[in-house]
C-alpha cells in the first residue's frame, strides 16, 4: 500500500513537473529569426521596420498569449555568411521562423539551409527566378513576397501601357536598354529581349507599345567602371522614346550627369537599378527621373497604412524610411503574425493554411496575399509601382489608383 | 630609370599612329580613351614608383584612393569644401596615413619576400576596407560639381572638358616625380636606393627614411587622384579595389621603374579600351582587350630580353 501511494504521489511530482515546464514554454516567446545585410541601407532600415512590428505586436499582447522575440543575423551581403546565419538561427537562437532578407546571390547560398530544416519562411527580398528554380514546387513552407524579376517586366510594360494610353503625347515605342555587364544587367536586357520578342508577335506585356528595341553594355563603376559615354552616345544616335539604365547604385549619379556631357535627353529616362545613392533625391540630377519600386514616400497621402507605417518608423528611429525594404519588412513580419492570430496555433500546416488565406494591408499600398507564381506555390506581391523624382521627392505615377503626382513629360536638363 | 631615347622615340612614334588610327575612326573614342588613359597613369605612377624603389607590390593601392575618396567626402559634406580644393588637406592626410601604415607594416617586410610583402598589403587593404564599410557603410556616395560635366563643341566634335585635367595631372606628376628624381639630393638618393640598396646604405644614404618617404609619398598623390575623381564617380568601400590590378598591369606593361613608360601605356590602354566600348555590342570586350594587349606586351619584350 504505501509502495502503490509512493508510485501515486512520484507521478503526480513528474505530471506536475512536467507541466509546470510546459507552462513555462508557454511564456517563452515566439522566436523569429532574420537575415538581413545590416551594412547597407535596405538591410538596415528592413531590420529597423520589423523591430517596430515586433514592438507594436507586443505593445498589443503579442501573439497566442506570448510575446515576440526578433532575433537578427548580419549576411554582410556575403552568401556565405547569409546561409551560416540561418544554421545560427535554428541551432543556438532556435527560432520558429525565418524572414529577412535581400539580395538573390545571398538567397541561393540559403536555400539548401532553408530546406534542410523546412520552418515556415516569409522571404521578403530575392527577384531572380532562379532563386524561384532553386526553391521548386515542393517547398510549401516558403512563402515569397518580392515579385520575381518576370513578374516585375509584366508589370512595367501594363504600367506604360496605361500611362501611353492615358497621355497621348507620350510614346514609347523605341526602347533603349543600358545595362551593366554583369549577371543582373544581363538578365535584364535577355528580359527585355524575350518581351520585345514577344511585342512583335503582338503577345506580352509590351505587345502594344514596343515597336523596337536596341540596348548596350555598360562597365558599371561598382565593379571599376565608370565611364558610360560609348553607350550613352550609340544610345543618343539610337534616339530612343524610353531609356531605361539598369545598373548599381553607384551608376546614378555619373551617368546622368555624362548624359548631360555628352547631350543626350531622351523623353523618358527610367533608373532601374536596385537601389539609390545616399541622398540622391536632392541631387538636382534626379529631377524627372523616373524609377521602378514598390514604394514611395509620399503615398502616405493616399494610403493609411502607409501613412501609420511613416510616422511610426520615425517615432521610434529618429529617421524617416528611405527604401522600401523598410514598409516591405514591417510587412514581412505583420503578414506572419496576423497568420498566427488566424491559426491560432504555431502547428506548422495549420499556420501554413491560415497563411496561404492571410491577406494584409500593407504599407507598400497594396494588399498582400499569396497566389501561384510559375513555380512555388506562395508568391506575394506581383508588380511594382512606376515613380518618377519630381522636386527631390518621388512620386507614384502608376498604378493610378495610388498615384501621388502625374508623369512630369518630357525629362529634360 | 629611363628607356634610351631612341626606344622612347620609337614608342612615341607607334603610339601616334595608333591614335592616329583610332581619332580618323572615331574622335570622341580618342578623347575618351586619352582622358582615361592618362587617369590610369595618373593612379599607377605611385604604384609604380613605390614598387621599383621599395620592391613591394601594395596591393592596399586601391584601398588607399578608397580612404583619400571619404577623406574629400567628409570635407565636403561637413565643411563645403570643393573636391579640387580639398587635394591639398588630402595630400597631407595620406602622408601621414602611408607613413603610419609604412612603419607599422610594410616596414617589417621590405627586405623580406615577395610572398610576406604581397599578404600583409592584402591585410592592410582588408582591413581599410572593413573600416570605411563600418564608418560609412557600403551605400554609394556622391559629391556632384556641375563643372566636372562641362562639355565643349568644336566643329560638330562634342567632348567633355573636365577629364583633360587628368592628362594635365598626369604629365605634371610624371614630370615632377622625374625633376625630383633627378634635381634633387632626396630624390638622387631615392635612385640610388632603388638601384642598389646595399651599396647605397654603404655610402651613407639612410635607407629606412628613404623607403618611409617614397611610401609617404606615392600615397600621397593619390591624393590628386582622389580630388580629382571625386566629381566624377560614386564612391563606395570596394571604389578603388580595381585599380590596384590596372595599375599593376600598367607597371608590368611599362617595366619596372619606368616611369614614362606608365603614361605611353596608360594612353595606349585606355585608348584600346575606349576604342572597344565604341563598337556596339562589343563594350563588354574591354577588359579582355586591355589585359590581352598587357600580355602581348610583356611576352614580347621577354622574347626581346632573351634576344
Amino acid at each position: 500500500m504505501k509502495r502503490n501511494n509512493l508510485l501515486i504521489v512520484s507521478l503526480v511530482l513528474i505530471l506536475a513537473f512536467t507541466f509546470s515546464l510546459s507552462a513555462l514554454g508557454q511564456d517563452d516567446p515566439i522566436k523569429i529569426g532574420a537575415v538581413n545585410p545590416l551594412g547597407d541601407i535596405t538591410g538596415r532600415q528592413s531590420t529597423n521596420a520589423m523591430e517596430l512590428a515586433v514592438k507594436e505586436i507586443n505593445a498589443n499582447g503579442g501573439l497566442l498569449g506570448r510575446q515576440v522575440e526578433l532575433v537578427v543575423v548580419d549576411s554582410e551581403f556575403k552568401p556565405e555568411k547569409g546561409a551560416a546565419a540561418i544554421d545560427k538561427l535554428a541551432t543556438v537562437d532556435e527560432v520558429d521562423f525565418f524572414v529577412g532578407g535581400m539580395s538573390s546571390g545571398v538567397h541561393m547560398a540559403q536555400i539548401p539551409t532553408l530546406k534542410k530544416y523546412k520552418k515556415i519562411t516569409i522571404w521578403a527580398g530575392a527577384a531572380s527566378h532562379q532563386a524561384e528554380q532553386a526553391i521548386g514546387p515542393d517547398a510549401d513552407w516558403y512563402f515569397h513576397l518580392h515579385p520575381w524579376d518576370y513578374q516585375q517586366g509584366a508589370s512595367y510594360g501594363r504600367g506604360w501601357t496605361a500611362i501611353a494610353e492615358r497621355n497621348e503625347e507620350i510614346d514609347v515605342g523605341k526602347v533603349f536598354l543600358a545595362y551593366e555587364e554583369g549577371a543582373f544587367g544581363t538578365d535584364s536586357y535577355n528580359a527585355y529581349k524575350s518581351m520585345f520578342a514577344s511585342a512583335q508577335e503582338g503577345e506580352g506585356p509590351f505587345a502594344e507599345i514596343m515597336e523596337d528595341f536596341a540596348g548596350a553594355s555598360f562597365k558599371s563603376a561598382a565593379l571599376g567602371g565608370g565611364d558610360y559615354r560609348a553607350m550613352l552616345r550609340q544610345a543618343k544616335e539610337y534616339n530612343p522614346d524610353l531609356f531605361i539604365w539598369a545598373g548599381y547604385d553607384a551608376d546614378a549619379v555619373p551617368l546622368l550627369a555624362q548624359t548631360r556631357e555628352v547631350g543626350f535627353e531622351p523623353p523618358l529616362f527610367v533608373g532601374a537599378p536596385p537601389g539609390w545613392p545616399q541622398g540622391f533625391e536632392a541631387n538636382p540630377l534626379s529631377d524627372k527621373v523616373i524609377l521602378y519600386g514598390m514604394w514611395a514616400p509620399a503615398l502616405r497621402q493616399v494610403n493609411e497604412p502607409a501613412a501609420h507605417f511613416w510616422e511610426e518608423y520615425i517615432k521610434m528611429h529618429g529617421e524617416r524610411p528611405a527604401t522600401y525594404f523598410a514598409p516591405l519588412g514591417y510587412t514581412n513580419i505583420m503578414y506572419l503574425a496576423k497568420g498566427i492570430r488566424e491559426a491560432g496555433t504555431l502547428e506548422k500546416e495549420a499556420l501554413i493554411t491560415a497563411l496561404e488565406n492571410t491577406t494584409y494591408d500593407s504599407p507598400l499600398g497594396t494588399t498582400l496575399e499569396m497566389s501561384p507564381s510559375n513555380i512555388i506555390k506562395h508568391q506575394g506581391f506581383t508588380a511594382q509601382k512606376i515613380l518618377q523624382y519630381q522636386n527631390g521627392k518621388q512620386h507614384v505615377i502608376w498604378p493610378f489608383d495610388l498615384s501621388t503626382s502625374e508623369i512630369e513629360y518630357p525629362y529634360s536638363f | 630609370m629611363s628607356l634610351s631615347l631612341k626606344k622612347t622615340y620609337t614608342i612615341i612614334l607607334l603610339l601616334a599612329i595608333f591614335m592616329i588610327i583610332v581619332g580618323f575612326w572615331n574622335p570622341n573614342a580618342l578623347m575618351d580613351g586619352l582622358q582615361r588613359g592618362s587617369l590610369y597613369a595618373l593612379i599607377a605612377l605611385p604604384l609604380a614608383l613605390v614598387l621599383g624603389i621599395l620592391g613591394v607590390l601594395n596591393l592596399a593601392h586601391g584601398e588607399f584612393l578608397t580612404v583619400g575618396f571619404y577623406f574629400i567626402y567628409m570635407l565636403n559634406n561637413k565643411f563645403g569644401m570643393d573636391p579640387l580644393v580639398s587635394i591639398i588637406p588630402t595630400i597631407i592626410f595620406l602622408a601621414i596615413l602611408g607613413g603610419i601604415i609604412y612603419y607599422l607594416t610594410v616596414k617589417k617586410v621590405v627586405n623580406k619576400g615577395h610572398l610576406s610583402q604581397l599578404l600583409i598589403t592584402f591585410g592592410v587593404s582588408l582591413i581599410l576596407m572593413e573600416v570605411v564599410n563600418i564608418i560609412w557603410t557600403s551605400q554609394a556616395r556622391n559629391v556632384y560639381t556641375q563643372y566636372a560635366y562641362a562639355s565643349t563643341e568644336i566643329g560638330g566634335f562634342r567632348f567633355g572638358t573636365y577629364e583633360l585635367l587628368y592628362v594635365l595631372f598626369a604629365v605634371a606628376v610624371l614630370v615632377g616625380l622625374q625633376l625630383f628624381l633627378k634635381k634633387t639630393r632626396l630624390g638622387q638618393a631615392t635612385f640610388a636606393v632603388g638601384q642598389n640598396p646595399k651599396g647605397a646604405k654603404i655610402v651613407g644614404i639612410n635607407v629606412e627614411y628613404v623607403y618611409l618617404f617614397v611610401f609617404s609619398l606615392a600615397i600621397a598623390i593619390l591624393g590628386i587622384v582622389a580630388g580629382s575623381m571625386l566629381p566624377r564617380t560614386a564612391i563606395f568601400p570596394a571604389v578603388g579595389s580595381p585599380f590596384t590590378l590596372k595599375s599593376f598591369a600598367l607597371a608590368a606593361m611599362a617595366g619596372l621603374g619606368n616611369l614614362n613608360g606608365i603614361l605611353f601605356a596608360g594612353i595606349l590602354l585606355g585608348v584600346g579600351e575606349s576604342a572597344i566600348n565604341y563598337i556596339p555590342n562589343y563594350g563588354g570586350w574591354s577588359d579582355i582587350v586591355f589585359f590581352g594587349v598587357l600580355i602581348i606586351v610583356i611576352i614580347a619584350r621577354s622574347y626581346r630580353g632573351a634576344k
